[in-house]
C-alpha cells in the first residue's frame, strides 16, 4: 500500500505541474441521444479553435475540458449521429449538456464539410475495438439470433473457439483469459447451449468495447482481453418497446421513463423454444427432453439532479438441457450492478458501483432413485469499486480507483437420497479477495504526442478456513495445513502491472503507437474438455496455482483517408505468458478435492501482426481483417518440454464484412471467414491396448485440420412506416455455399475393410441453414 | 462424475441433429517399430499371458509384429519367480498360475539387453451380482437396449472397475471404466453407455468386470476419456500413462475377473 501511495503523489504532482500555468476554465457536461435520453459514449468532444484539443465522454456519457479562458465553437460528434456545434464564450467554469440526434439507420451520411471523427489516429489507446450496435444489428450470423460474441471474432486479433461456438481467443490466449463484464459485472459464461449462443441479448445492450492490448489500468484480473459490455439506460423521454419473433427464439423490450428526464427503466428478455420443436417429434427419444435457455436484462436509473445519479442494473440467464428421465443439467450467470455518479465539481467525476456475479452449475440424475444425485458447483462474486476522473486542463486526465472483489467459491458438491448409489460429497469451499489499486494518466504532451501510463497493483489474498494442501509434480502431497478461521490467510500474492502507451501523431490522418503492458490472473477456469462445455470449475490462485503474468509489447500504424471515412490499422504484437495451466492424464476434475493435484504449469508465447481496412460511413461499408499469428505453449510434462502449437492457433485468419444499403426499405450484409485448421493431434501408430485399437502419438497438436471457411448472408426488409409501430423482416442463410467445416477428425476400426483403420471428419452444420426473423418497434 | 460425465457427453448428440460424418482420408506421420507390452495376471488358475510387439503404422491391418527372444519373468511379492516362456511368436505364458488379491507383481522384460519393469497391485475380487437389460433412453425409438451391471462396492477403500462387453461374441469397442470416487460402499448400478453396437432383444450379451489398481485404472481412463471426441468432450490425445519404466506402449495389470452373461430381453 505504501508504493500504491507513492504512485499516487508522483502523479498528482506530475500533473499538476503543467496545469496551473495560464488562466483556465473548465467546460463539463453530459451527452445524450435526443430521442431516448441514453447517454453516449465516446462522444468526441472538440474545439474547431483549437484543434488539437479535445476529449471524449467516458462511460456515462461525462466529459470535462479545461482550455483558457476565450470563445470557442465546440463539435459534438458520435458515430452513428449528427454533429452538433455550439458557440461558447468561456470565462468561467461551464455546464454544456448536449443532445445528439441519430442518423436514421446506416442511411447515407450527408457530409457536411466538418471533419469526420479521427479519434483512432489521435488516441493514444491502442488494441481497441469498437463496435457499433447498428452493424452489430446487420451482420447475418446462424439462425438469424444477433450476438455480439460472434460479432467480433470477426476483426482481426479474435478468433473463434470453432463453429456455432461463443468461445473467443484474443491474440494466443485462452478462453478465460477474458474479462467479460457485463455493467461492470462478470460474467463467467458468456454462453448459452453449449456455446451456440451467447448472453448478450443485443436489444440490451448499448455499447462494445474489447481490448486486446495496451489495456487500460481500470481494467485487470485477466490475461488476455477485456471485453466492456454496457446495457441501455432506457428511454426516459417516451415509453417504447421493441420486439423480435424467430424461427429459434423470440424477444421483446420494453423502456420508458419513471418521471420525465430525471429516471428510466429498460427490461428485456428472450427465450428459445427448440424444445417446443422436439415436443412435434414423433421420435420419443426426443420428445420429453429439454432444451432452451432464458435471459432477463433489467436496468433503471434515477438522476437526482445535475450531480448525482444512481443506476441499477441487472441479469439473469438460465439454460436447461435435460435427457427425459436420465440427467438433467442447468446453469446460468446472475449479476447485479448498483451504481452511484458523482460529479464533485467540474473536474473531478466519480463513480462507485456494488457489484454481485454468480455463475453456477447443476447436473441432475433423473433415472431412478439408485441412480439420483444433484451436484452442484458456484462461484459468488461480492465486489466494490470506485472509479475517479480528474481532468487537469485539457493536457492531463487523471483516472484512479480501488476495487475489492470477494470471492466465494463452492468448487463441487454432490447431495443424493437415501438410497442412492451416490454418496453425498462435499468439496471444501475457497474464500479470498481480490483486490486491485490503481491510477493511469492521460497526458496530451502537444498536438504531436500522447502518453497514456498508469499502474495497477493487485492482489489477491486466499483465506480460510480449510485443509490447503501442496503437491510435488507427480501430485501427491507434501504439506498440508489446516485453517480454521475465516481471517486467517492462507496465501498472498501481490503483483504491479505496469500499463504504458504512447501515440506520436505525425498528422490528423496517421499516426504511430507503441504500448507494454503487464496483465495478471488470480482466478481460474479448469476445463479438460476441448468444447465449451458449462463443467465450469473455478480455482483461485494458491500454494499451488500460481497468477498467470502476461507481458505484452505491441506497436502499430493507423491511418485515416478519404475525410477518415476509411480507417487503416496494422499493430504487430508478442506477449509472453507465465504460470500456464494444463492437465495431466486421465484428470478427473469435477467434485475432486484434491483437483490442484492434476495440473501441470508451464509458458506461452503468442505473436503476431493484424491489418483492418474500415469503411464506417456510406452506403456500403464493412471491413476487411486479416490476422497473421502463432500461439505457443511449453509444459515440462508434455511433448518433451518443448513448445507445441497451443489449439487456438490459427496462422491466417481472415474476414470480410460488408454491409449495403440499397434503398429506403431493403439493406443486406454478408460475411466471409477464412481460416486456417486447427492445430491437432494425429496418431502417428497404432498398437492392440485390451483387445481394443490403441492409437500412438508423438507430437503435441503436430497437425492442422483442414482450413475453415463460410460465406453467411443477410437481408433486412423495413416495413412501411405506420404511426403507430415500425416493424421490419431479418433474413439470413448460414453457410451459403454448404461448406463442410471439418469440427473435428477422428479414427476408428474402419466400418467397411475389416482390420483397417478409417478416419472421419465431423461438421457440425454441412448445409445452408436459413432464417426469419420478424421485427418490432412501438 | 465418471457416470454422470459420460451421459453427458452423449447428450452432446441431441445437439447435433445437423451434423454429419465422412469417412475421409488423412495422410499421416508414421513413428512405428515402438515396443508395447500388454501383461495381464488375472486371479483365474491357469496360463497367464504377456504380448510383445511392436505398433505399426495407422494406414496398415491391424496386425502387430511380434517381439521375439525376450526373457520375461514375474514375480510375486514373496518371491516366488514365474518364468514365462515364447510361444507363439512374440506372446509368452506361464503355465500354472494364479493371480492372489492383495499381491504385488512384478514383472521383469529384458529385451537385446534392455530390461522394462513394471509392478500392479491385484485388488480384493468385489462380486458382479448381476446384470440387466432396459430401454436406451438414448435410442428408445429403435428398440434398442442398454446393459447395466449390478455389485456392491465396498465401504472405506478405494475400487477401480473395468468393464468389457461382447454382444454375441463381437467385442464392444469402447472403454468403460468406473470407480467409487462418488458411490463407496454402495449397491451400484453402473450403466455400460456405448454407441459402437446396438444391443437388441434375443442378443446374447457377455460382461466382464476386472478389479484393477489406481495405474491401470489411470491408463483406461485415459483411453476412455479420448474416445468421446463429440462437442461436449474430448481432451487432446496423449499416450496414456503407463506403469511401466522406462516409459513404453502398453501396461502391466494385475486384475481379478468375472464375467456374467444374458439373454437381452
Amino acid at each position: 500500500m505504501q508504493m500504491a501511495r507513492s504512485i499516487f503523489t508522483v502523479f498528482i504532482t506530475l500533473t499538476t505541474i503543467t496545469a496551473y500555468a495560464q488562466k483556465k476554465a473548465t467546460i463539463n457536461g453530459t451527452v445524450k441521444d435526443a430521442a431516448s435520453g441514453e447517454t453516449l459514449i465516446g462522444a468526441s468532444v472538440t474545439l474547431q479553435e483549437l484543434p488539437a484539443v479535445g476529449t471524449a465522454t467516458n462511460n456515462y456519457g461525462f466529459y470535462s475540458l479545461a482550455v483558457a479562458e476565450g470563445e470557442y465553437t465546440v463539435l459534438f460528434t458520435c458515430v452513428g449521429y449528427n454533429p452538433v456545434t455550439q458557440k461558447i464564450a468561456l470565462h468561467k467554469n461551464q455546464v454544456v449538456n448536449i443532445s445528439l440526434s441519430a442518423k436514421n439507420g446506416l442511411k447515407e451520411v450527408v457530409v457536411t464539410g466538418k471533419r469526420l471523427s479521427n479519434d483512432n489516429v489521435v488516441s493514444p489507446q491502442m488494441g481497441v475495438e469498437k463496435l457499433n450496435m447498428l452493424q452489430i444489428n446487420q451482420v447475418p450470423v446462424l439462425l438469424g439470433e444477433r450476438d455480439i460474441l460472434k460479432t467480433i471474432t470477426l476483426l482481426p486479433g479474435i478468433k473463434s473457439a470453432g463453429e456455432g461456438n461463443t468461445g473467443f481467443y484474443v491474440r494466443g490466449g485462452a478462453s478465460d483469459q477474458n474479462l467479460i463484464l457485463l455493467d461492470e459485472a462478470p460474467i463467467y459464461n458468456a454462453s448459452h447451449l453449449l456455446g451456440f449462443f451467447s448472453t448478450f441479448n443485443s436489444d440490451a445492450i448499448k455499447d462494445v468495447n474489447i481490448y486486446k492490448g495496451g489495456m487500460p489500468a481500470e481494467y485487470g484480473g485477466r490475461l488476455s482481453s477485456v471485453l466492456d459490455v454496457k446495457m441501455n439506460d432506457g428511454n426516459d423521454k417516451d415509453f417504447g418497446g421493441q420486439g423480435g419473433i424467430g424461427l429459434i427464439s423470440s424477444r421483446i423490450k420494453i423502456e420508458g421513463p419513471i418521471v420525465k428526464d430525471k429516471g428510466s427503466f429498460m427490461v428485456s428478455a428472450r427465450r428459445t423454444y427448440v424444445d417446443l420443436f422436439l415436443k412435434l417429434t414423433t421420435d420419443t427419444s426426443i420428445r420429453g427432453n429439454s432444451l432452451y435457455f432464458y435471459d432477463v436484462n433489467a436496468k433503471a436509473n434515477w438522476h437526482f439532479d445535475d450531480k448525482n445519479a444512481i443506476y441499477i442494473s441487472g441479469y439473469l440467464g438460465k439454460d436447461v438441457l435435460a435427457l427425459k428421465d436420465v440427467l438433467g443439467t442447468n446453469w446460468g450467470n446472475k449479476t447485479g450492478t448498483l451504481r452511484f455518479n458523482h460529479i464533485f465539481n467540474s473536474k473531478l467525476f466519480s463513480n462507485t458501483s456494488v457489484i454481485y456475479s454468480n455463475y453456477n452449475f447443476v447436473v441432475q440424475g433423473l433415472q431412478d432413485n439408485a441412480r439420483s444425485f444433484k451436484a452442484t458447483s458456484q462461484i459468488n462474486d461480492v465486489n466494490l469499486k470506485e472509479d475517479l476522473q480528474y481532468s487537469i486542463g485539457y493536457q492531463h486526465t487523471l483516472k484512479f480507483g480501488f476495487n475489492i472483489l470477494y470471492h466465494d467459491i463452492t468448487p463441487g458438491d454432490i447431495t443424493s437420497p437415501q438410497n442412492s448409489s451416490y454418496n453425498n460429497k462435499h468439496v471444501e469451499k475457497r474464500h479470498g479477495f481480490e483486490n486491485a489499486l490503481y491510477a493511469s494518466d492521460e497526458w496530451n504532451v502537444n498536438k504531436h504526442l500522447t502518453f497514456l501510463y498508469g499502474l495497477r497493483l493487485s492482489g489477491l489474498f486466499l483465506l480460510g478456513p480449510g485443509t490447503f494442501k501442496t503437491y510435488n509434480n507427480a501430485g501427491n502431497v507434501t504439506s498440508a495445513k489446516i485453517y480454521n478461521s475465516r481471517t486467517d490467510l492462507v496465501k498472498k500474492y501481490i503483483n504491479l502491472e505496469p500499463r504504458f502507451t504512447a501515440n506520436y501523431i505525425i498528422d490528423d490522418q496517421n499516426s504511430i503507437k507503441a504500448s507494454y503492458n503487464r496483465n495478471t490472473q488470480n482466478i481460474h477456469l479448469l476445463s479438460n474438455s476441448s468444447s465449451n462445455s458449462p463443467t465450469y470449475l473455478y480455482v483461485m490462485s494458491s500454494n499451488n496455482i500460481k497468477p498467470e503474468i502476461a507481458d505484452q509489447v505491441s506497436t502499430g500504424y493507423f491511418r485515416n483517408f478519404g475525410d477518415n471515412t476509411f480507417e487503416f490499422s496494422t499493430e504487430v504484437y508478442y506477449k509472453w505468458m507465465q504460470n500456464q495451466i494444463d492437465y495431466k492424464d486421465g484428470a478427473q476434475l469435477l467434485v475432486n478435492q484434491d483437483v490442484e493435484s492434476l495440473l501441470t504449469y508451464g509458458t506461452g508465447r503468442a505473436y503476431g501482426i493484424e491489418l483492418l481496412l474500415k469503411k464506417k460511413y456510406g452506403r456500403f461499408n464493412g471491413w476487411i481483417g486479416y490476422t497473421l499469428s502463432r500461439t505457443e505453449r511449453r509444459f515440462d510434462a508434455i511433448n518433451s518440454g518443448h513448445y507445441f502449437p497451443a489449439r487456438q492457433d490459427r496462422t491466417h485468419d481472415v474476414s470480410v464484412v460488408g454491409i449495403y444499403q440499397l434503398n429506403k426499405r431493403w439493406s443486406f450484409s454478408s460475411t466471409f471467414i477464412y481460416g486456417t485448421g486447427n492445430a491437432v493431434t494425429y496418431p502417428t501408430g497404432k498398437y492392440s491396448s485390451g483387445g481394443l485399437t490403441t492409437f500412438s502419438y508423438t507430437q503435441r497438436n503436430g497437425r492442422r485440420m483442414p482450413s475453415s471457411n463460410r460465406l453467411d448472408f443477410g437481408a433486412t426488409l423495413e416495413g412501411k412506416e405506420h404511426k403507430k409501430y415500425h416493424s421490419s423482416w431479418t433474413f439470413s442463410i448460414y453457410n451459403v455455399y454448404a461448406h463442410r467445416d471439418p469440427y473435428s477428425i477422428t479414427f476408428r476400426d474402419s466400418k467397411t475393410v475389416p482390420n483397417t483403420t478409417e478416419a472421419v471428419e465431423t461438421s457440425l452444420f454441412p448445409t445452408l441453414i436459413p432464417s426469419v426473423t420478424w421485427n418490432f418497434n412501438f | 462424475m465418471k457416470n454422470p460425465l459420460i451421459y453427458f457427453m452423449l447428450f452432446a448428440f441431441i445437439l447435433v441433429i445437423t451434423s454429419c460424418d465422412k469417412v475421409i482420408d488423412v495422410r499421416l506421420d508414421s513413428e512405428t517399430d515402438r515396443l508395447v507390452i500388454e501383461g495381464n495376471i488375472t486371479d483365474v488358475l491357469g496360463p497367464q499371458t504377456i504380448k510383445l510387439n511392436t505398433n505399426v503404422a495407422v494406414s496398415n491391418t491391424n496386425t502387430y509384429p511380434p517381439v521375439t527372444g525376450a526373457i520375461v519373468t514375474v514375480t510375486d511379492q514373496g518371491g516366488t519367480v514365474y518364468k514365462f516362456t515364447e510361444g507363439p511368436a512374440g506372446t509368452y505364458t506361464t503355465p500354472k498360475m494364479v493371480g492372489v488379491a492383495g499381491n504385488i507383481y512384478t514383472m521383469n522384460v529384458v529385451i537385446n539387453g534392455k530390461t522394462y519393469k513394471a509392478s500392479s497391485i491385484m485388488p480384493q475380487l468385489v462380486a458382479l451380482k448381476s446384470i440387466s437389460s432396459s430401454d436406451s433412453r438414448f435410442n428408445s425409438s429403435d428398440g434398442t437396449r442398454k446393459i447395466t451391471v449390478h455389485y456392491q462396492d465396498p465401504k472405506g477403500v478405494a475400487n477401480q472397475y473395468n468393464f468389457l462387453m461382447y454382444v454375441n461374441g463381437a467385442r464392444v469397442k469402447r472403454v468403460l471404466v468406473n470407480n467409487d470416487d462418488f458411490t463407496d460402499g454402495n449397491s451400484v448400478s453402473f450403466d455400460l453407455m456405448e454407441d459402437d453396437i446396438g444391443i437388441n432383444p434375443g442378443d446374447k450379451v457377455i460382461v466382464e468386470m476386472q478389479c484393477v489398481d489406481k495405474s491401470i485404472y489411470t491408463y483406461w481412463l485415459t483411453l476412455m476419456q479420448q474416445n468421446y471426441n463429440g462437442p461436449g468432450g474430448g481432451v487432446t490425445p496423449s499416450d496414456p500413462p503407463t506403469n511401466i519404466t522406462p516409459s513404453t506402449l502398453g501396461y502391466f495389470s494385475a486384475h481379478t475377473t468375472q464375467t456374467k452373461t444374458i439373454t437381452v430381453k
